[in-house]
């Protein structure tokens, strides 16, 4: 490899050991009172004093370890973006906006509604796992598949392991990519029934959405070509006004009009699936697509400095009983490897590395600069992730339960849910669960799974502690369902778009005209299958007896870490390949964690004889049921039980082919990693070989004292003069932004 | 003080304006006088009509 050329930081003075000594004492004083506290009341702010301090010094060490060692970035060498600059798809864009781009891009619903979940086992398995996880494997993933696809002008996941692996991993990693493509959108989608099931405000709000977007497309298109701010602030204007409109709506003659059942949800989000996808991004996903990202970093902001001000406390335990007995109502199946399939965003989460290999490495300016915006965005989103599992925390656990329990477990009245919830040990009355609907103004909370109502309280809660006191407790919960359907749809748009795509180009392999993007039967066949594909599963998930998140949520995990298991494995691939085995553990490692925590999910789900895990298990319970005539709870019908054998036998196989892909891919790779290391094949690397940069810019945030020296002989004209970039400029703007990070 | 805010709030919209892409115009305007001089410049909406139509084939990959 050539030798790094990063500027150097300085030595090591007194006052930068103190404060880094600081940094660790204080991270150690955090984890400590979060692990050790046992009885009494924890204040949220250790979570994320916790969480700051271990990132810190993560990146400021082990990512600057694998920056410059490990993968070796040099900055001497041109990046795709400055090579092939042809300011459409590569272009150099500033390391802050790209941090941006790139934050906007990985993060979404995933990280809030998985710590949700993953609360039932307590506060302190999720934690860590996001915090340790995000730090040794998730984090690391991000970066180094961006580092790797930069270095191979952009190319994608799938295409990489082919080049480097070889056709049949290639063709397993595809089959991966888009398997779990379908799973994530139809869970996401279930995510986003289950908030606005019989809710007139949200589903008013949400429904409002849409002419919002249309009006912002058509003033962009028409009115006012690329005035994108202007547009996105009249968009969150009308955004606020329909939210509040919501709550008129919902009192009024025409609340029944919104009213609407799972079922109708589901036929209205697929018909607005297909829709997305067929119509001119510029109508409808790009304008929607302003206005999440930014709700997405304003909401996400807003909690961090509600959560600071309001300090509040933690009211779930450490470790709960559901830790070990693997029997916990909201998914089933013990700490070991459940919590690591159902925080999957915020930790390790494979479906970045489409990301970091698709756009992203097209645009860095520099090659240093992958720490800061795949290392960094990634903490980033675990920090939300720390988010969520905190406003899930600080919620009366009784409450907790009944909203996220199947109503398989608690029925559908206040009575029968208190009823259930004191059998899991813990207390709440129908009194206490009345008014906590009422005080958001929905007509229930229970069983309302699925992650997104649960933040949704536990933001309003902080919020109003923070802005606005009780009376805007209603409204702050209809913002945070808003905020969250508005992502999740933004993504199911996108995500079917872009499986449209992949299915157009696989099959245009076969029969050329499919795969051309201008021929419309062809687009409106791909785009049917991969509305129908989601579509299929979401309507499984919300008709299911026996819950649609504690089946599906799982298998979305295992997909997830799936994804990353092939993402690492190309990783140590490329390491191996390249002489550099002695770091191949910097992605090993995890790989090795990942692969066992995914094949025991698997097998849990595959071979497990306990019913509420294995699906095969399952299936046999109520095949027999079915068998002799039986009804068993919590089916009503004949007719359910048969949905359920249907149900378990489709995810069953399922799981069995996602363990099949992870082993095919894993396999293969073995294979090239023996005929490497043994001499019998030479190494062959598809990397673009260097070019001499001509471009300039700071590898950090903020660019240090040497930095500044740099740009100030670069620039000899005053800052402000103009932004353009030429020659050997540094990127535009100004350095001192604050803004992001 | 007055100076450094306002320091502050130019670096914001900048930042908002360059994520947002408001300013995607402005660096097509430099690149092509920066590497084709001599071909003419789109205008400013036959330019944005161009780069949402490409969104169209390549749209932007959207994660959980």
């Amino acid at each position: 490899m050539t030798t790094t050329a990063t500027p150097s930081t300085g030595r090591w003075t007194p006052g930068r050991i103190a404060i880094w000594t600081a940094v660790a004492l204080l991270g150690a004083i955090a984890w400590g009172i979060l692990a050790l506290a046992r009885g009494e009341s924890v204040n949220a702010v250790w979570m994320i004093v916790a969480a700051l301090c271990s990132y810190a010094i993560a990146y400021r060490f082990y990512a600057r370890f694998i920056a410059t060692k490990v993968l070796g970035v040099d900055d001497s060498r041109a990046t795709p973006a400055e090579r092939l600059d042809n300011d459409q798809d590569f272009q150099p864009t500033d390391r802050r906006v790209l941090f941006g781009h790139h934050f906007a891009a990985i993060a979404g619903a995933g990280p809030l509604v998985g710590p949700v979940l993953a609360a039932q086992m307590g506060y302190l398995p999720g934690t860590m796992w996001i915090i340790f996880g995000v730090i040794f494997a998730g984090a690391v993933q991000d970066m180094v598949i961006l580092f790797f696809s930069m270095r191979r002008d952009g190319k994608s996941l799938g295409q990489m392991a082919r080049d480097e692996i070889g056709p049949l991993g290639g063709a397993a990693a595809l089959v991966a990519v888009f398997a779990i493509m379908i799973i994530l959108l139809a869970v996401l989608a279930l995510v986003v029934v289950n908030a606005l099931a019989d809710s007139p405000w949200g589903t008013f709000s949400l429904a409002m959405t849409i002419p919002i977007a249309l009006f912002m497309g058509f003033y962009l298109r028409v009115l006012r070509p690329g005035r994108v701010v202007e547009t996105t602030v009249i968009g969150v204007g009308l955004l606020l006004a329909a939210i509040v409109l919501g709550g008129v709506v919902d009192h009024s003659s025409l609340a029944p009009a919104f009213t609407l059942s799972p079922k109708t949800l589901v036929v209205c989000l697929v018909v607005y699936g297909f829709a997305a996808s067929v119509l001119p991004v510029w109508m409808l996903l790009a304008p929607r697509d302003y206005l999440s990202t930014f709700m997405k970093v304003g909401t996400i902001s807003l909690l961090a400095v509600g959560i600071l001000f309001t300090m509040p406390v933690l009211q779930n335990e450490a470790v709960t009983k559901f830790a070990s007995s693997g029997k916990g109502p909201v998914f089933a199946g013990p700490l070991f490897p459940f919590v690591f399939i159902i925080i999957a965003c915020g930790a390790l989460s494979g479906f970045h590395a489409l990301i970091a290999s698709g756009t992203t490495p097209k645009l860095i300016e520099k090659e240093s600069q992958v720490r800061m915006v795949g290392y960094g965005a990634m903490l980033t989103e675990s920090f939300v992730a720390v988010m969520a599992m905190i406003a899930a925390s600080i919620l009366d656990q009784g409450l907790y339960f009944a909203m996220n329990s199947p109503p398989g477990v608690v029925g559908a009245t206040v009575q029968s849910a208190s009823q259930a919830v004191t059998n899991l040990g813990f207390t709440i009355t129908p009194d206490q669960l009345q008014s906590a609907a009422q005080q958001v103004q929905e007509q229930t909370l229970i069983a309302r799974t699925g992650g997104a109502p649960t933040l949704a309280v536990g933001m309003s809660t902080i919020f109003s502690g923070a802005f606005g006191g009780d009376a805007l407790k209603a409204f702050w919960y209809h913002f945070a369902i808003m905020f969250e359907a508005l992502f999740i749809l933004t993504t199911v748009d996108a995500g079917t778009r872009v499986g449209r795509f992949m299915l157009q180009d696989t099959l245009g392999n076969i029969w050329k005209p499919i795969g051309r993007p201008s021929w419309r039967p062809g687009v409106y066949a791909t785009s049917a299958v991969v509305v129908g594909a989601w579509g299929y599963f979401l309507w499984v998930g919300v008709t299911d007896p026996l819950g649609g998140i504690n089946q599906l949520f799982p298998l979305f995990g295992i997909a997830n870490q799936l994804l990353a298991a092939v993402a690492l494995t190309v990783a140590t691939t490329i390491l191996i390949k390249s002489g550099r085995l002695r770091w191949a553990w910097v992605t090993a490692v995890p790989l090795a964690c990942d692969v066992a925590v995914t094949l025991s999910a698997s097998w849990y789900k595959i071979f497990s004889s306990d019913p509420l895990i294995g699906f095969f298990a399952q299936r046999d319970k109520y095949q027999q049921a079915l068998d002799a005539g039986k009804v068993i709870p919590p089916a009503k019908s004949l007719d359910d039980v048969s949905q359920i054998v249907t149900n378990s036998t489709v995810d069953g196989v399922l799981s069995i082919l996602f363990a099949g892909l992870i082993i095919v891919v894993i396999v293969d790779a073995a294979r090239v990693w023996w005929e490497t290391l043994s001499g019998r094949r030479e190494p062959v690397l598809s990397e673009v070989p260097a070019e001499e940069s001509h471009l300039w810019a700071p590898s950090g945030l903020f660019p240090t004292a040497e930095d500044r020296t740099r740009q100030a002989e670069l620039r000899p004209e005053p800052v402000g003069a103009g932004r353009e970039r030429s020659g050997g400029l540094g990127s535009g703007g100004p350095d001192r932004s604050g803004g992001d990070g | 003080m007055t100076a450094r805010l306002r320091r502050a709030a130019a670096g914001t919209l900048w930042y908002v304006r360059e994520v947002m892409g408001e300013n995607a115009y402005d660096h097509y305007l430099a690149h092509q006088r920066r590497n084709h001089p001599e071909e003419p410049v789109l205008s400013r909406r036959e330019f944005e009509c161009r780069r949402m139509d490409q969104l169209q084939i390549r749209p932007g990959q959207r994660c959980c």
